[in-house]
């Protein structure tokens, strides 16, 4: 779904490189952790993908297309494949949760009907089924995230980024948006999460990719935050599905089927699997 | 891994929520749209105006041209053979479409039935004072300068007189209003382009939450910058309407009640005043929104 080939990124006014001749392949359905401290290059990775900035050199390939070489009145529709979450949630505040979240499927031009249906089914995905109509302040912080998944779900990207979603979260609401991403994650959507949040990382045991001054310093499926012993930089393909691990939140709500053909995240749009 | 599957490119927007996304956006910048409002209508009134004074020169011209005629004033020493052989030349000049000998007593005549209001110029003229003329009709009444230049100083002619050449002073008056009037559209469309850039770049800051999830969902770019240039073309055609009610409005009070008392000249109907409303409409909707593409260009990256 994702290949980066020696990416490197240098900003026009930047002392050293943000990405120096990164390497990874992202296979579609995947689930990733971006790890690394701050200012090692998490957040440039993710602007590469969304063609909010180019490689300086290096080729990024997303779901089969060379992000750089698309003309620019293609962007918007990588960025329709490429659904994104931030830390600050980024909602409309004049409109309520079922009008922000309407508002993706409107700009993209939607019919009316689909936006009538998606929206609702959406928001029950995501437990804000009875706060529709509430307004973003009424809100609280991890309702609002789930606002912002639902708005970057509701469109049913291949890919989802999620730049810290969990960074102005308290641990236990953590838990639920991290829950609700992997329920994201078993619908079938590739999702590369950059985090700081260690417990959730460690907790979830996914691949895991660390950058350490904007290079690629570790790649490895099924890590923790820290790294404990040393390993060979080796690029891992999909991981083995692994199961919900202890400590964490089941992903799905109990009696709910694993994501599948019957499962509600299922894409009803979208003829056959994804990838 | 194909295309974006159902997600056809460059969908637009339905027109339910853009009208929303229009409505919010011109509430939000109600007193800037104002001021781009009255500018516009100020630039399509005068626009309107020269229009209206170009259709009354027209009608002017229409009116006249099928009446001016050339009068060459023959001097009293003139020769019939002399006449007759002038009168021979000019049948013969393509310009002139028609010749008509006045003998003193018929312009005699017609000097007292032109001036029959005015008892006492007539009293001070006599029957022998005016000189026998050349009445020419011309086949382009707008040659007549040249006609003019043609016969002035032949024998036996006294002077050339192009009537035309009397409402120089009117047609002057006519052509600079209108020369004025859009020299005023044009000032008034600049300060327009310079109240239409300001309104984007205001309406960019106010709406920049707004569009930077319409790009992050992957909306068209036409998309994002759509509500713009229709708030701009909504201003435009709200000016456009005012100043066509202007139009109407000094069709009503100033031409038919006012100048039609005070000239004798026909004034311009309704026709021009209805065309002049559809073009100051069309104008100020085209051009608020290409002004508005414009200053997008620089106030809004997408």
């Amino acid at each position: 779904m994702i290949v980066l080939s020696s990416v490197s990124k240098r900003y026009p006014n930047g002392a050293r490189p943000a990405l120096i001749d990164v390497s990874a392949e992202i296979g579609a359905g995947e689930f990733v952790f971006l790890v690394g401290p701050s200012g090692s290059g998490k957040s440039t990775l993710l602007r590469l993908l969304l063609r909010e900035e180019r490689a300086t050199s290096g080729q990024v390939i997303v779901a089969g297309r060379d992000v750089a070489r698309i003309a620019d009145r293609r962007v918007p529709q990588l960025r329709r494949i490429v659904g994104c979450v931030f830390q600050d949630f980024r909602l409309l505040p004049n409109r309520t949760v079922a009008a922000n979240v309407a508002f993706a499927l409107d700009v993209v031009g939607r019919p009316r009907h689909v936006v009538r249906s998606v929206v609702p089914e959406v928001l029950e995905l995501v437990g804000l089924g009875e706060k529709a109509d509430r307004y973003p302040d009424e809100l609280s912080g991890g309702e609002q995230q789930r606002v912002a998944i639902a708005r970057a779900f509701v469109g049913r990207p291949r890919v989802l980024l999620a730049d810290e979603p969990t960074g102005n979260l308290d641990p236990t609401t953590s838990i639920e948006i991290m829950s609700l991403l992997d329920a994201v994650h078993r619908a079938g959507t590739t999702v590369i999460m950059a985090t700081h949040n260690a417990s959730l990382v460690d907790a979830m045991r996914r691949r895991v990719l660390e950058l350490g001054d904007g290079a690629l310093i570790r790649d490895e499926a099924g890590g923790r935050y820290d790294q404990t012993a040393p390993q060979p930089l080796q690029p891992s393909t999909s991981p083995p599905p692994s199961a919900s691990p202890p400590g964490v939140v089941p992903a799905q709500p109990a009696g709910t089927a694993p994501a599948g053909e019957h499962s509600p995240w299922a894409a009803p749009a979208r003829s056959g699997p994804v990838g | 891994m194909g295309g974006a599957g159902a997600q056809r490119p460059g969908r637009l927007m339905r027109p339910g929520p853009l009208a929303s996304l229009l409505w919010t956006g011109l509430r939000r910048n109600l007193a800037m749209t104002g001021a781009v409002i009255v500018t516009v209508t100020i630039c399509l009134a005068m626009l309107g105006a020269g229009l209206l004074l170009r259709a009354q020169v027209h009608t002017i011209d229409g009116f006249l041209l099928d009446q001016i005629e050339v009068v060459v004033d023959l001097s009293d020493g003139i020769t019939p053979a002399e006449r007759s052989a002038l009168e021979a030349e000019m049948r013969r000049d393509p310009l002139i479409a028609g010749v008509r000998y006045e003998t003193k007593k018929q312009v005699y005549e017609r000097f007292r039935r032109d001036f029959r209001g005015s008892p006492d110029v007539v009293a001070g003229v006599g029957p022998e004072d005016l000189p026998a003329a050349l009445r020419l009709t011309l086949a382009d009444p707008r040659a007549s300068r040249d006609i003019v230049v043609t016969y002035t100083g032949l024998d036996g002619v006294e002077a050339v007189r192009d009537q035309r050449a009397l409402l120089d002073p009117l047609y002057r008056f006519l052509d600079a209003f209108t020369v004025g009037a859009f020299t005023l559209a044009a000032v008034q469309a600049l300060a327009s382009f310079a109240l239409i850039y300001t309104m984007i770049r205001i309406s960019a800051h106010g709406r920049r939450r707004e569009t930077a999830i319409m790009k992050l969902v992957g909306a068209s770019n036409g998309t994002i910058r759509a509500p713009f240039v229709l708030e701009s073309a909504v201003a435009g055609l709200v000016g456009g309407l005012l100043a066509a009610g202007v139009l109407v409005a000094a069709k009503v009070f100033l031409v038919d009640g006012q100048f039609a008392r005070q000239t004798m000249f026909p004034l311009f109907g309704w026709a021009p005043v209805w065309e002049s409303a559809v073009v100051v409409l069309a104008a100020g909707m085209l051009a608020a929104a290409v002004m508005a593409s414009i200053a997008l260009r620089r106030h809004l990256r997408v």
